[in-house]
C-alpha cells in the first residue's frame, strides 16, 4: 500500500514537473519544473525497492539477520541521482543568472540567437 | 599492461589535483592535461595493439572487491580498446588545438576536458547500467562547461537547452533504469541479457524501452537534435571536435550496448530512426551556409548512419558487422574532428568565406582528405566499411538500405563537395590574414595522416576484401611528398613513372584491356607535354592528375570488383580535382563529380548484386550473373553507371561545362582519354552480360536509342555553341553516343566500330582540344565570334584543326571513314534502321560544327586585337603534330589497327567478322581498301591543288579594310559578327533540340530537396522549449510506432 501511494505520487511529480517544463517560459520555473521532474524520479526509485514492515537494510549484530529487509540497491542508486540532480539543478541556475546578465531576460524565447 | 581502470583514476586524479594546481600557471595547468591525455591514449593504445594482436586477453575489471554482478565491473575487449583509444586520441589532439586558442585561461578548462574523458572512458568501458548513466552525466555535464568557454550569449543559450534536454532524457533513463533492475533484479548489462526471457521482455518493456530511448536520443536523431546542432554551431571548435569524435563515439557505444541488453526488441526500431536521421540530416544540411553548424548537420546524419548500418549487421547477422561499423566510426571521428579544427583555424562563420584557406594552401590537403574520408572514397577506412556493407546487404537482398545509404550518402556528398569548392575557389578579401600555430597545426595534419594510414588496415580486415594494386596508390601518395618541387620536373617524373609503369603493362595484358591501355597510356604521355609550358610549381595539379592516371590504369589492370571499383573512384576524384583548377569551373566540377559519384554508387550496387549471386568478386566471373534472375538489374545499374562517364543524353547536363571550362591541357585528358573509361566499363558490362531482357524490353534496343538521340542531340547542341571548347564538348557527346550505338548493336562489326572509334576519337579529340587550348592560351578568349583570320597567325594550329576534323566528319581519305564504313554495314546487318538513320543523320550535322571551326576561328578577317598573335608554344603544338603523325598513319594503313582489333573483337563475336587480305577489308555487305582511298584521294587533292595554284595567279588580293562602313555602333557588337548565331535558320527549324530537358530534370530534383531542407529546418525553431516538446513528442510517437499504436 505505501509503495503504491509513492509511486503514484511519483509519477504525478514527473508529470507535473514535465508540465511546468513544457509550458513556463521563466527560466527560473522551468529549473523548479525539472527539480519536482527529478523529486518524482527519486520517489519512483525509492518506491521500488520498498517492502512493507521491513526495515532498514543496517545490520548491527548477527541477531539482525533473520529480518526482511527494504531493497538496497535503489536506495544506494537514489543518493547518487539526487546528488547528480542537485549538480544539475545548481548548474542550471549558474546558468540562467549569466543568461540574465548577458541579456537582461528570463523568458526562454528569448535566447533563440541559434536556429535552423 | 596497465590496469584500465587507471584510464578512469588518471582522468579524475588529475582533474582533481589541477584544483589544488589553481595558482601554478597556464603552463602547467595545460602540461598536466596533455601529459595525463597522453598517459590515457598509451593505455589505450597499449590494450588495442596487445588484444588485436593476441598477446592478452580481454578483462573484466571489477571494482570494491566483489566480482559481477554484485559489484559495477569494467570491461576492456577490442572494441572497449579501439574506441578508448579513439576518443582518448581526439581529445588529446584538441586540447592540443585549443592551447593558443581559447580566451578564457582559467584552470576550469583543463579540469572539464579531464572530467569529460573520464566520463568518455568510463561509458565505453562499464557493464553496469547505473554506472553507465553515472557517467553519461559526467560527459555531459562537463561537455556543458566546456560548451561556454567563451561565455558569449549564444554559447549560455546553447549550453542550457543542451543541459536541458540532457535532464530530461537522464530522467526518462534514470526510470527505465529502475524498472528493469526491479524487473530483472540486476543492473550488470550481461546479467539482464541473460536474464531476459520473453516473458521478462514482455513485463520489463517499459522500462527497456526508456532506457533504450533514453540513449537514443543522446545521439540527436532527427528531428529531436535541435539542442545538438545548438551546440555544434556556438562551441569552440576544438569542443565540436570532442563532441563530434569523442561524445558520438561513446554515446553510440552506449547505445549498442543498451540494444543488445534488451535483444532484439529495438533493432527494427533503431533502424527506422537510423535511417530517417540518416537520409533527414543531409537533405536539411543542403540549405545550410554556415560552416559550423553545416557540420553539425553532417555529425548527426552520421551518426544516424551508424545506427542504421550497426542494427542492420545485427539484424541480418552480418558477419563483419562490427568491423564495418568501426570502419565508418573512426572515419567519421577523425575526418569531423579535422574538420572542425580546421573550422577553428579558419575561423569564418559561412562556407562562401572559406575561400581564405587559400592563404595557408596546404591546408587545403587535410581538408580534402577529411571530406573524401567522410564520403566515404578511397583509400579511406569508410570506403572498405562501405564496401563491405554494400556487398553483404546485396547478399541478403536489402534493397530499401542500399538505397538508403547510397542516396544518403550521395546527398551529403552534394554539401560537402560544394563546400571544398567554394573553398577552393573563392577569393578572400586581401586584408585578411590567415595565422595558423604549430598547435594548431598537428591535430589537423595528425588527422588527416591517420585517415589515411587507417585505410590499408582497413583493406586487409575485409572480408570480400581482395589485394589492391598498392603500387598505384603509393605513387599517388608519393606525388603529394614532391609538391615542392618546380612544375616542369614533376612533370618529367610522373611522366617517367607512367611510360615505366605503362610500358610492360602494354606488352602483356592482352585482350580488350589492351586497346584502352594504349589510350590512357599513351594518351597520358601525349597530353602532359602541354605541361612543360607552366611556371611555378603548380601545387595540387600532379596529386590530382596522377591520381586519375593511377584511377585509368587501375581499372584497366582490376582482376576483382574491389579494385576495379577502388581505382574508378579514385579516377574521378583526381579528375574532379583537375576540373576544379579551372577558372570558372565551380558548379561544372561539382556536377561531374555528383554524377559520377551516382554513377558509380550504381556500380557499386550492381557488383553488390553479382557478389549476392554468384559469390565471387571475380570480374572474370562476372558473367555467372548472366544466369542468375539478376542479370538484367546488374546490366541496367552496371550501363547507366558507366554511362554516366560517357555522358550519354539525358547523363550529359554535366559534360559541356566541365570539359569546356577545365585549364587548356586538362581538357584534352578529360575529353580524350577519360571519356574511354566509360566505354571500357562498358564493353566489359557487355561481353560479361550480353543481351538481357526486363520483361519484354530489351536493355540493348534500349541503349542503341539513347546512343543515337546522345549522337543527333549532342552535335546538334554542338553546331549551336559560341564558345568554341564547348563546341568540342558537345561533340563529345555525340562521338560518345556513337560509341554506345556501335555497342549496343552487340555484334562483331558494332562493336570494331565502337572501338576503333574509341581510339581515333582519343587523336583527333585531343588534337582538336590542344589545338582550341592553344588559341584561348593566346587569344585570352574561348568565343568564336571573337575570333577570325588566324589561319595566317597560326597555321600549324590551322593545319592540325583541318586533320582533325576531316578525320572526325568520317569522310574518306582519313581514319574517321574507316569506323563509319564499318558501322554503316553494321548497322544494315542488324537491322537497326531507324537508329541507323538518326546516326547518319547526325553525322551530317556534325558538318555544321565542324564547318564552323574551321571557318569562324581561322578563315575571315582578323580582329584589330589580334594582329601580334603568335602561333601556339611549343608543348601545346608538339603533342598535336605527334598526333597528326598518329591519325596519317592510321589513316593510310587502316588494317593495321583495325585488323587486330578485330581479332580481339572475335573472341566475344565471332560472327560477321570482315576478312582482311592486305589493306582489303570484306563483309559479305561489300568492300573496303583504306590504302586505295587514301591513294585516289591523295591524287585527286593533288590535281584540285595545282588547279588552283594556277587560276590563284588572277586572283586580286584585297586588304582587309578595303571597304568602307557606315553604320551607329552596334549595342552588342557580337551580334554583328556573321559568326554569332551562326546556324539561325536551322535553329528555327530544330530549335526543339535545345530544350534542356535533362537539365530541367535535375535541377527540378535539386530544387525539390532544397526547398524540403528549407521547410523541414523550421524545425530547428532555437526555443529551447520547442525543442523539449519535440523530445517527448518523440518519446511517445516512437513508443507508438513500436507497439503498432497506428
Amino acid at each position: 500500500m505505501t509503495s503504491t501511494i509513492a509511486m503514484t505520487t511519483g509519477i504525478l511529480l514527473v508529470l507535473i514537473g514535465l508540465f511546468a517544463i513544457l509550458t513556463q517560459k521563466d527560466l527560473i520555473r522551468i529549473i523548479v519544473g525539472f527539480s519536482i521532474f527529478d523529486i518524482g524520479v527519486h520517489v519512483i526509485m525509492i518506491s521500488i525497492g520498498y517492502i512493507s514492515d521491513a526495515t532498514a537494510p543496517i545490520i548491527e549484530n548477527l541477531s539482525q539477520l533473520g529480518q526482511s529487509y527494504v531493497d538496497p540497491v535503489p536506495q544506494a542508486l537514489v543518493l547518487t541521482a539526487i546528488v547528480i540532480g542537485l549538480g544539475i539543478s545548481a548548474f542550471m541556475l549558474t546558468f540562467a543568472v549569466f543568461m540574465f546578465k548577458k541579456r537582461g531576460s528570463l523568458d526562454i524565447n528569448s535566447f533563440r540567437d541559434l536556429k535552423w | 599492461m596497465v590496469e584500465p581502470v587507471y584510464l578512469i583514476v588518471v582522468a579524475l586524479g588529475a582533474a582533481f589535483s589541477l584544483g589544488l594546481l589553481r595558482k601554478a600557471g597556464f603552463v602547467m595547468h595545460h602540461l598536466v592535461l596533455l601529459l595525463s591525455l597522453a598517459t590515457m591514449t598509451a593505455i589505450s593504445a597499449q590494450w588495442t595493439v596487445g588484444l588485436f594482436t593476441g598477446s592478452v586477453s580481454p578483462a573484466a575489471i571489477p571494482t570494491a572487491g566483489f566480482s559481477p554482478p554484485i559489484s559495477i565491473n569494467l570491461q576492456m575487449g577490442k572494441t572497449e580498446g579501439f574506441l578508448t583509444l579513439l576518443v582518448n586520441l581526439s581529445v588529446f589532439l584538441s586540447s592540443l588545438f585549443m592551447i593558443k586558442t581559447v580566451k578564457r585561461r582559467s584552470v576550469y578548462v583543463p579540469m572539464l576536458m579531464l572530467v569529460f574523458a573520464s566520463g568518455l572512458n568510463g561509458i565505453i568501458m562499464t557493464r553496469d547500467l547505473f554506472n553507465l548513466f553515472v557517467f553519461i552525466e559526467i560527459m555531459s555535464i562537463a561537455l556543458a562547461g566546456l560548451i561556454v568557454l567563451n561565455g558569449d550569449i549564444q554559447q549560455l543559450g546553447a549550453g542550457f537547452k543542451y543541459i536541458l534536454a540532457g535532464a530530461l532524457t537522464s530522467g526518462l533513463m534514470l526510470i527505465g533504469i529502475i524498472f528493469t533492475y526491479h524487473t530483472t533484479g540486476s543492473l550488470n548489462i550481461d546479467t539482464i541479457a541473460n536474464a531476459l526471457t520473453p516473458e521478462l521482455k514482455a513485463v520489463g518493456y517499459a522500462g527497456l524501452f526508456l532506457i533504450f530511448i533514453g540513449v537514443l536520443i543522446e545521439l540527436k536523431p532527427f528531428p529531436v537534435n535541435g539542442f545538438g546542432l545548438d551546440v555544434y554551431e556556438s562551441a569552440h571548435p576544438a569542443v565540436g571536435a570532442v563532441v563530434s569524435a569523442g561524445a558520438a563515439t561513446a554515446t553510440l557505444y552506449a547505445f549498442a550496448k543498451i540494444a543488445i541488453m534488451s535483444g532484439d526488441l529495438f533493432l527494427e526500431l533503431s533502424m527506422v530512426v537510423g535511417a530517417v536521421t540518416f537520409v533527414g540530416m543531409n537533405v536539411v544540411a543542403l540549405q545550410q551556409k554556415i560552416a559550423n553548424r553545416l557540420l553539425g548537420y553532417s555529425s548527426l546524419s552520421q551518426v544516424g548512419l551508424l545506427v542504421l548500418v550497426w542494427s542492420l549487421v545485427k539484424w541480418q547477422n552480418i558477419a563483419n558487422g562490427d568491423l564495418i561499423v568501426l570502419g565508418l566510426l573512426v572515419t567519421h571521428a577523425f575526418a569531423k574532428a579535422t574538420l572542425f579544427w580546421l573550422s577553428g583555424i579558419i575561423q569564418k562563420e559561412k562556407i562562401e568565406d572559406w575561400g581564405i584557406i587559400k592563404q595557408r594552401i596546404y591546408l587545403l590537403f587535410p581538408f580534402a582528405i577529411a571530406l573524401l574520408a567522410l564520403i566515404g572514397l578511397p583509400p579511406f577506412p569508410s570506403f572498405f566499411a562501405k564496401w563491405e556493407l554494400i556487398m553483404a546487404l546485396a547478399a541478403n537482398q536489402s534493397h530499401l538500405a542500399i538505397a538508403l545509404i547510397l542516396g544518403g550518402s550521395l546527398v551529403e556528398a552534394v554539401y560537402l563537395m560544394r563546400w571544398f569548392g567554394h573553398a577552393f575557389k573563392n577569393t578572400a578579401a586581401e586584408d585578411e590574414t590567415l595565422s595558423v600555430s604549430f598547435c594548431q597545426l598537428l591535430p589537423v595534419f595528425a588527422g588527416g595522416l591517420l585517415l589515411i594510414g587507417l585505410g590499408y588496415p582497413a583493406s586487409l580486415l575485409s572480408a570480400t576484401a581482395s589485394p589492391i594494386p598498392w603500387m598505384l596508390t603509393a605513387f599517388v601518395l608519393f606525388t603529394f611528398a614532391m609538391e615542392f618541387l618546380p612544375a616542369k620536373i614533376k612533370n618529367i617524373i610522373v611522366m617517367a613513372a607512367i611510360a615505366w609503369y605503362g610500358y610492360p603493362l602494354l606488352t602483356t595484358i592482352g585482350g580488350y584491356r589492351v586497346i584502352f591501355a594504349g589510350i590512357f597510356v599513351i594518351g597520358a604521355l601525349v597530353t602532359m607535354i602541354p605541361g612543360f609550358s607552366h611556371k611555378g610549381n603548380r601545387l595540387g595539379f600532379y596529386p590530382s592528375l596522377t591520381m586519375m592516371f593511377a584511377g585509368l590504369i587501375g581499372i584497366i589492370e582490376a582482376k576483382e570488383t574491389m579494385s576495379f571499383f577502388f581505382y574508378w573512384e579514385m579516377m574521378t576524384v583526381g579528375s574532379y580535382f583537375l576540373i576544379l583548377r579551372g577558372k570558372n569551373s565551380k558548379p561544372h566540377a561539382l556536377s561531374y563529380f555528383l554524377f559520377s559519384l551516382g554513377g558509380a554508387y550504381l556500380i557499386l550496387a550492381a557488383f553488390g548484386y553479382s557478389f549476392g549471386q554468384t559469390t565471387s568478386v571475380s570480374l572474370d566471373t562476372l558473367s555467372q550473373v548472366a544466369s542468375t534472375p539478376y542479370a538484367a538489374l546488374v546490366m541496367l545499374f552496371l550501363s547507366i553507371g558507366f554511362m554516366t562517364k560517357t555522358a550519354s543524353v539525358g547523363l550529359h547536363i554535366w559534360l559541356p561545362g566541365a570539359h569546356a571550362e577545365a585549364e587548356s591541357d586538362v581538357s584534352p585528358m578529360v575529353s580524350g582519354i577519360l571519356l574511354k573509361a566509360g566505354i571500357f566499363g562498358l564493353l566489359m558490362t557487355f561481353i560479361a552480360l550480353g543481351d538481357q531482357k526486363i520483361g519484354f524490353v530489351d536493355i540493348a534496343y534500349v541503349l542503341s536509342w539513347v546512343g543515337a538521340i546522345s549522337a543527333l542531340v549532342g552535335n546538334y547542341l554542338a553546331a549551336m555553341q559560341e564558345d568554341a571548347k564547348r563546341l568540342l564538348a558537345y561533340s563529345s557527346v555525340g562521338q560518345m553516343g556513337y560509341a554506345l550505338f556501335g555497342l549496343s548493336l552487340m555484334s562483331h562489326l558494332g562493336w570494331l566500330g565502337a572501338l576503333s572509334l574509341s581510339v581515333i576519337h582519343f587523336t583527333y579529340k585531343v588534337i582538336l582540344f590542344l589545338a582550341v587550348g592553344g588559341i584561348v592560351y593566346r587569344l585570352k578568349t574561348k568565343n568564336m565570334y571573337e575570333m577570325g583570320g588566324l589561319i595566317r597567325k597560326m597555321p600549324i594550329t590551322f593545319f592540325a584543326v583541318l586533320v582533325s576534323i576531316i578525320a572526325l566528319s568520317g569522310i574518306p581519305p582519313l581514319a574517321g571513314f574507316g569506323g563509319r564504313w564499318v558501322a554503316y554495314n553494321a548497322v544494315i546487318e542488324k537491322g537497326w534502321m531507324l537508329q541507323g538513320a538518326i546516326i547518319g543523320f547526325s553525322g551530317i550535322i556534325a558538318f555544321l560544327y565542324l564547318f564552323r571551326l574551321i571557318h569562324t576561328i581561322f578563315l575571315g578577317q582578323l580582329k584589330d586585337a589580334h594582329r601580334k598573335v603568335k602561333e601556339a608554344p611549343l608543348p601545346f603544338l608538339l603533342p598535336q603534330m605527334l598526333l597528326i603523325g598518329l591519325v596519317m598513319f592510321l589513316s593510310s594503313r587502316p588494317h593495321t589497327f583495325l585488323a587486330p582489333i578485330g581479332e580481339i573483337v572475335k573472341e566475344f563475336k565471332p560472327d560477321g567478322a570482315l576478312t582482311w587480305t592486305g589493306p582489303l577489308a570484306q563483309s559479305h555487305l561489300g568492300y573496303w581498301d583504306g590504302v586505295m582511298v587514301m591513294w585516289v584521294f591523295m591524287g585527286l587533292f593533288a590535281a584540285n591543288f595545282a588547279l588552283l595554284f594556277i587560276m590563284n595567279r588572277r586572283a586580286q588580293p584585297v586588304k582587309q579594310f578595303n571597304i568602307v562602313y557606315a553604320a551607329e555602333r552596334p549595342a552588342r557588337p557580337e551580334t554583328t559578327h556573321f559568326a554569332y548565331n551562326f546556324f539561325a535558320p536551322y535553329r528555327r527549324a530544330l530549335g526543339f533540340l535545345e530544350y534542356p530537358l535533362a537539365t530541367h530534370f535535375f535541377d527540378g530534383i535539386t530544387d525539390f530537396l532544397h526547398a524540403a531542407a528549407g521547410f523541414i529546418r523550421r524545425l530547428y525553431t532555437g526555443n529551447g522549449q520547442t525543442y523539449l516538446f519535440q523530445i517527448v513528442a518523440f518519446v511517445v510517437v516512437v513508443f507508438l510506432l513500436a507497439n503498432g499504436g497506428f
